[in-house]
């Protein structure tokens, strides 16, 4: 009898994660069934998901168009640079704002929330103005009235950009990151710290060794989060990144553009052909976030099996 | 001199505070500030850049009493509030599935990480154009139909049911895609949460004898309280900043295509305001249900 009810509630289990599964796997099953469709296929009806003949044409020309190596390497360094200044950064402000009590916490919480409210939109006219003529917080300016030079500095194109806004807690959605890691700290039992007081442990010391590393489960999440958005941006990463170079998203975004001009003209006039490129730079350009998810989901099990045993 | 223990603390905090404050301070407050300033302008592009005289509030006027759309699709927009608790819970219970132990788990992880991945920006553009709007128009395909609407209202149809009930069904079923697509954050977040509830308290519940029910309701779902707040923000800025959003579109559309950077500041401000608002409510409702963990 309790057998059978466990059955029962496994088959359950299984078919509402495959109807799900199905679900959210749709598009990349037919990304991936159009990609690799032979042209031929794409107008035989009796074709439907797996294609009769086979064609890797595709990925070919959308990785040379793409240059997919250089903008890869763009991209990772953009993704993974501001994810780690994003962790430390909110990791920081989210303990204060979880332990600490100072004056004017509630109003600064609050404008914690409002840059996630206000959408980037609205603020990229100065944002990139800021960036463009990048003055250090004001100190530029002080510094170019006493020397009499022009000391501000042009940051739009490189990498600098991006990562200090990170460094500071104001990169893509980092007021989210800093609310995850105050919801996660505020959480974990005040025991630990205490004890680390009594210890005679001081405050940074605390949180990098008693606080920071049972935290693992927020680290991940916010490290993936800040991740793909980075890495998924468009708005922001075309402004900042001026023309010389591209992340995978913005090459991505122009490929039909660049795509005519590999392959010559007559593609254009043809929808299938360019589709099956477009369905294969689509599929190389998730290719590295997914694989950085698969590493990086098992640490977030796993730190909890350690806790766990603790 | 000696700083009492107190004043030292305050003092700590501050400085865990300071980087972000900075940061907010160079790269969030200063420029929407500066497009503050914009919104009491008609800000122009002339030969020599954008040229603006001071307006006073004319643009906000001209926003809230004559201009026939913004107020009608604010109000209209308040309405998808209804979905954040559908969001919650489906998103609780797709995290609850994605924790146990069982063979295949790591793939349906993955999985559930999609919409995270292609939710945003450029991928969701192309899928739009390409894919979605592909599986509906190219009928004869049975499994790729099945979700969109059009396969079941067929079947429904066939099955002799009156048109409002499919009419219905048929809404009901295009809001559950839509839930999939906006609950991968979300369902993320509520994994981590669960995640960071300790094992102890499950087992000396299973000591005491507790079933699977009395476990989540007296255990995961006051634990997972903060985790739940944090989600309810979440979808709501979500809701209202996400680009597909009408009014972002219009605001978009009002800088960029017709160059009105000045009415365009004045409504993202307006905007604001609205969602500030919406906010507030939510968060002081909910924060008095927010159980502090001490275990």
């Amino acid at each position: 009898m309790r057998q059978g009810k466990k059955i029962f509630w496994t088959i359950c289990k299984y078919s509402i994660l495959i109807l799900l599964a199905y679900q959210l796997l749709y598009p990349v099953l037919y990304m991936i069934s159009g990609s690799i469709k032979a042209p031929t296929d794409s107008y035989d009806p009796s074709v439907i998901w797996i294609p009769k003949h086979y064609s890797l044409v595709g990925y070919i020309d959308a990785f040379k168009s793409m240059k997919y190596i250089s903008a890869l390497f763009g991209s990772l360094l953009i993704g993974l640079g501001c994810s780690v200044f994003d962790i430390i950064s909110c990791a920081l402000a989210g303990y204060g704002f979880a332990r600490y009590n100072f004056p004017f916490k509630r109003l600064l919480f609050v404008c914690v929330i409002a840059t996630l409210v206000v959408p980037t939109q609205t603020i990229i006219l100065p944002y990139y103005l800021n960036m463009r003529y990048f003055n250090m917080f004001g100190l530029f300016s002080v510094l170019s009235k006493i020397t009499g030079k022009d000391l501000s500095a042009n940051l739009v194109g490189s990498n600098i950009a991006f990562y200090l806004p990170s460094i500071f807690g104001a990169g893509i959605r980092s007021g989210l990151y800093v609310y995850i890691f105050k919801q996660f700290f505020s959480g974990m039992s005040g025991a630990l710290e205490e004890a680390a007081y009594v210890d005679g442990c001081g405050p940074l010391k605390t949180f990098l060794h008693i606080m920071l590393p049972n935290a693992k489960n927020a680290i991940v999440t916010v490290f993936l989060f800040s991740f793909v958005w980075h890495f998924d941006d468009y708005y922001i990463t075309k402004q900042l990144l001026g023309t010389k170079r591209r992340t995978l998203i913005v090459a991505l975004s122009s490929l039909r553009v660049d795509l005519a001009a590999l392959i010559g003209g007559q593609t254009t006039t043809d929808p299938i052909r360019i589709q099956t490129r477009i369905l294969a730079g689509c599929l190389l350009a998730i290719l590295p976030m997914f694989i950085l998810y698969v590493i990086a989901q098992k640490q977030m099990a796993d730190s909890i099996e350690h806790i766990g045993i603790k | 001199m000696k700083i009492p223990y107190y004043t030292k603390k305050k003092i700590y905090g501050f400085m865990f505070v300071l980087p972000w404050l900075i940061g907010f301070i160079a790269f969030f407050l200063v420029p929407f500030a500066e497009s503050c300033i914009y919104a009491f302008q008609n800000l122009e592009t002339t030969k020599e850049g954008l040229k603006g005289t001071y307006t006073g509030f004319s643009n906000f006027r001209y926003a809230i009493f004559r201009d026939t759309d913004f107020i009608v699709e604010c109000v209209s927009s308040l309405k998808n509030l209804v979905t954040i608790p559908l969001i919650i819970v489906y998103s609780i219970c797709f995290a609850l599935l994605l924790k146990g132990e069982y063979p295949g788990r790591t793939l349906m992880r993955a999985v559930a990480f999609l919409p995270v991945i292609i939710g945003s920006g450029v991928l969701m553009d192309i899928m739009k154009t390409d894919i979605f709007s592909k599986g509906v128009i190219s009928g004869g395909n049975e499994t790729v139909v099945l979700f969109s609407s059009n396969g079941l209202s067929g079947l429904f149809q066939a099955m002799g049911l009156p048109e409002r009930i499919i009419a219905f069904i048929n809404t009901v079923i295009s809001k559950i895609f839509d839930l999939t697509w906006k609950s991968g954050v979300q369902i993320l977040l509520f994994l981590a949460g669960l995640h960071n509830i300790p094992s102890y308290a499950y087992e000396a519940a299973d000591i005491e004898g507790a079933n699977a029910i009395e476990k989540f309701f007296k255990i995961t779902l006051p634990l997972l309280t903060p985790m739940i707040i944090l989600n309810v923000v979440y979808s709501v800025i979500d809701m209202f900043s996400d680009f597909g959003n009408t009014i972002i579109r219009m605001i978009y559309d009002t800088a960029f295509v017709n160059v009105k950077f000045g009415y365009a500041s004045a409504l993202s401000i307006l905007y604001f305001l609205m969602i500030a608002v919406v906010l507030a409510i939510v968060y002081l409702v909910l924060n008095r249900f927010v159980i502090k963990s001490e275990v």
